[in-house]
């Protein structure tokens, strides 16, 4: 599903996040949305997924349709949140369960349809026998592969992920990042991360796409992006010499 | 109520011993309030029971046999039966919209739901006399549908309501707010309704935040005087509510009987601190684990 | 453009608004109505006469004393409560909150069976001479026990919250232990130990059911500002009631604002600390 980002922007209170922001993304891309904190990424990722809407005159369109007023729900978004927002008072099993749980009646499939989907999710993301488990018993990285799983329950065209990474020590954003590089390759889903490591960024996607202060500032392959920074923040931001 | 507002920020760590006192000033200090504590507040819990059975066990139980500290009994059940869960309704809803969105004007409105937590128990009944009373502004209307507001059980729920509404909404507020609201947009993006996501995924978490609020509107809303002594008119066996008709026996000189019905009260009291306690302990824990 | 990503806002809000204008605000403006109908002349005369102001004293100025001593002795009472191990802490810790949770009434008649004359503490002090029921003397220990638990638990988690560290750099620095306390920890504890004063100063100057027993109701002497508003009802003097109702609603307004600074200004400092 290819997705286009145009003229969107997003003030909170005055504070304008976004602005004018417009991105083309192909199908099957894997994006990295790379910036500082405070850069506007996360505010443009929840308004890919439909977490927030853009102020007047910006579109979200995936393929075809305009879904800019649309929910998340309607978009087919997976959402994976920072600090992985799992259902603490439910196991792993129930969590990745939700999705079919909140179906209506006439579309929601038998308990058996249900458990084998979950033990397939289980599988893809290597946490099989960890059903009964509740989140407090689960390392972060464990934590975070539920988090997938669960967002990968609904059948998205979109996957969106803010900051995967970002909560867990060292050894294990490396093992993550070569196992969602990997998982990618296997599903071919449009995937969109948000970072503020450009190391990661560099490492897992195809594209990576720059942000500052609400404007985009360059996007281009790794390689493209280094070997031509648009402009002084890239070059400041990716510590390359400046002419 | 600042218990209420810091309840969720209070650290339960056990506190670091730093250079200590000399045991001579520990001991001063323990002693002092001590006798403080126990002043203030043990003693006069220990005389309402001490009091009650003055006269002995079987005036004590006598006490209940009474028609008019009956039906006092029972209106206060009544009245809670009603109040509580209105509030509680009002409570989840306020604490809702105010946790849940940003707007205009939210402040304002989170301050306003401490009102009656600020203003005199007896301006909560004084205000609905004003409106429903006599002299007040549907009170000849009122007289001539034969409709009873003031001095009867309606006005005794409404000057009820006034004085208990925040409690549900201050256990909740804090809570959620501290809580933050991605578990409830992951389960939007995963397809849940606005019902769905109250049942399944906000209730689970507010639950001793949510029975916190209401053991506290129920004690109060059992225990209120003041609001209800203004718009009850005393009738007894019709609006007379427990406190009110300790007052009447107290007046009567009849004291073993008033403490009786006191006792009562004070009971719930020491089980309203305990289940409190306990509540208060439970989401506590529950909001550190979910910080994880 | 769909404003609101979580849904439920309009139901909640607009259940919220319409309970809270029903309750709260439309009673309200009956108050400020029914005042102004009164004219002005009636307003003055009514706030102002004697037995009126004698009430201002009572219900203003000795819950002021009461609110003081709670500042002192709560403060005490959170210190031992947090830092001191001794058998029975929790349960005294729990029942700090009793004032909230018992019955105002119940407190009243409690407070007046031990301070009357002929009673349990009372009987030790007539030989003195000391009377506590039925004088200024009883109110004031009946909103002590009431603002209680406001300085307790405010200071509390204050308390629990020093940094160890920085009583024993004092102590390194050669401070004994009453000077850290004077310069170290008590600035620390003051912006929430006025907060709970302030707390507890509002919510006594409204007090009734606790106070109306243990006081004897002597007009000029005993008689709290809320127990005169239910006097001008019983005679029918609603506006003479909204009168008097107006200016303890003020109070509590001007109350209210000085805890609130006072609260955010703690919660700054605590913030740092």
């Amino acid at each position: 599903m290819s997705i286009t980002i145009s003229n969107v922007s997003k003030s909170f209170s005055r504070y304008p996040a976004l602005n004018g922001v417009s991105i083309g993304i192909a199908t099957g891309e894997l994006i990295a949305l790379l910036g500082p904190s405070g850069s506007g990424k996360t505010t443009l990722l929840r308004l890919i997924a439909g977490l927030e809407f853009p102020d007047n005159g910006g579109t979200v369109s995936f393929g075809e349709r305009d879904v800019t007023s649309l929910s998340a729900y309607k978009r087919r978004a997976g959402f994976v949140f920072q600090h992985y927002a799992l259902f603490a008072h439910m196991s792993v099993f129930e969590n990745i369960a939700f999705a079919f749980r909140v179906l209506p009646r006439r579309k929601r499939p038998p308990e058996s349809a249900i458990r084998e989907r979950v033990d397939t999710l289980l599988d893809a993301v290597q946490l099989a026998g960890y059903e009964k488990r509740l989140p407090s018993q689960l390392s972060g990285g464990q934590r975070q592969r539920v988090a997938f799983a669960r967002a990968l329950a609904i059948e998205p065209e979109v996957l969106l992920l803010d900051e995967p990474f970002g909560a867990l020590d060292a050894k294990v954003r490396k093992d993550l990042r070569r196992w969602l590089r990997e998982f990618h390759h296997r599903i071919q889903l449009t995937t969109i991360f948000v970072t503020h490591d450009q190391d990661e960024a560099f490492e897992v996607a195809d594209r990576v796409v720059l942000i500052d202060q609400g404007v985009l500032q360059q996007s281009g392959t790794p390689h493209a992006v280094r070997s031509n920074p648009a402009n002084d923040f890239v070059r400041d931001f990716l510590d390359l010499p400046h002419k | 109520m600042a218990g209420a507002s810091t309840l969720y920020l209070r650290s339960s760590t056990p506190p670091r011993r730093a250079t200590a006192e000399s045991p001579v000033a520990r001991a001063v200090l323990i002693g002092i309030a001590l006798v403080f504590l126990g002043l203030f507040l043990f003693l006069p819990l220990v005389v309402v029971f001490q009091e009650a059975f003055s006269k002995g066990a079987a005036a004590f139980f006598q006490a209940f046999q009474d028609p008019f500290t009956r039906s006092a009994i029972w209106l206060t059940l009544l009245v809670a039966v009603i109040v509580v869960p209105l509030n509680t309704l009002f409570g989840l809803a306020a604490a809702w919209s105010l946790t849940r969105f940003r707007f205009r004007g939210r402040s304002f409105l989170v301050t306003l739901i401490d009102l009656p937590l600020w203003v005199s128990p007896v301006i909560g009944g004084l205000i609905y006399m004003l409106v429903f009373g006599a002299r007040g502004w549907f009170g000849p209307w009122l007289r001539e549908n034969d409709i009873r507001i003031i001095f009867a059980v309606p006005g005794i729920v409404l000057a009820t309501v006034f004085v208990t509404f925040p409690f549900v909404a201050r256990g909740l507020i804090p809570l959620m707010e501290a809580q933050g609201l991605k578990e409830e947009e992951a389960a939007l993006t995963l397809g849940a309704n606005g019902w769905q996501i109250f049942r399944r995924v906000t209730l689970p978490k507010i639950k001793w935040g949510l029975l916190y609020g209401v053991i506290l509107c129920n004690a109060r809303a059992m225990g209120e005087f003041g609001a209800v002594s203004v718009v009850s008119g005393h009738i007894r066996g019709k609006t007379t509510t427990m406190p009110l008709q300790i007052e009447i026996l107290y007046n009567e000189y009849q004291f073993a009987a008033a403490f009786a019905v006191a006792s009562l009260l004070a009971l719930l009291a020491i089980v309203t601190l305990f289940l409190k306690t306990y509540a208060e302990w439970r989401a506590d824990r529950q909001l550190r684990e979910a910080s994880l | 453009m769909k404003k609101h990503v979580l849904p439920g806002f309009g139901l909640t809000l607009g259940f919220s608004l319409v309970y809270l204008s029903l309750i709260v605000l439309i009673p309200f403006a009956a108050l400020f109505l029914k005042t102004a109908s009164g004219g002005w002349q009636h307003f003055w005369e009514t706030v102002t006469s004697p037995r009126v102001v004698a009430s201002y004293q009572v219900s203003f100025g000795i819950s002021l004393l009461a609110a003081l001593v709670n500042g002192v002795f709560g403060v005490i009472a959170a210190w031992v409560l947090v830092r001191y191990r001794f058998p029975g802490r929790r349960i005294l810790d729990a029942i700090v909150d009793l004032p909230f949770a018992l019955p105002t009434a119940v407190a009243g008649i409690a407070l007046t069976a031990l301070y009357a004359p002929n009673e349990w503490i009372g009987q030790y002090l007539k030989p003195m001479g000391i009377q506590i029921a039925y004088t200024r003397l009883g109110i004031f220990v009946a909103l002590t026990f009431i603002g209680l638990p406001f300085v307790v638990r405010t200071v509390q988690p204050v308390i629990q919250d020093l940094v160890a560290e920085v009583e024993e750099a004092a102590a390194c620095l050669g401070a004994n232990r009453w000077h850290t306390f004077r310069r170290v920890i008590f600035p620390a504890l003051l912006p929430s130990i006025l907060t709970g004063v302030t707390l507890a100063y509002g919510r006594a100057v409204g007090e009734y059911g606790s106070v109306v027993f243990i006081s004897g109701n002597l007009p000029f002497k005993t008689e709290i500002t809320p127990l005169m508003i239910i006097t001008k009802l019983e005679q029918y003097d609603y506006s003479g009631a909204a009168a008097i109702g107006f200016v303890m609603l003020a109070a509590s307004f001007l109350i209210l604002i000085v805890s609130n600074s006072l609260q955010s200004w703690n919660n700054k400092r605590h913030g740092i600390s």
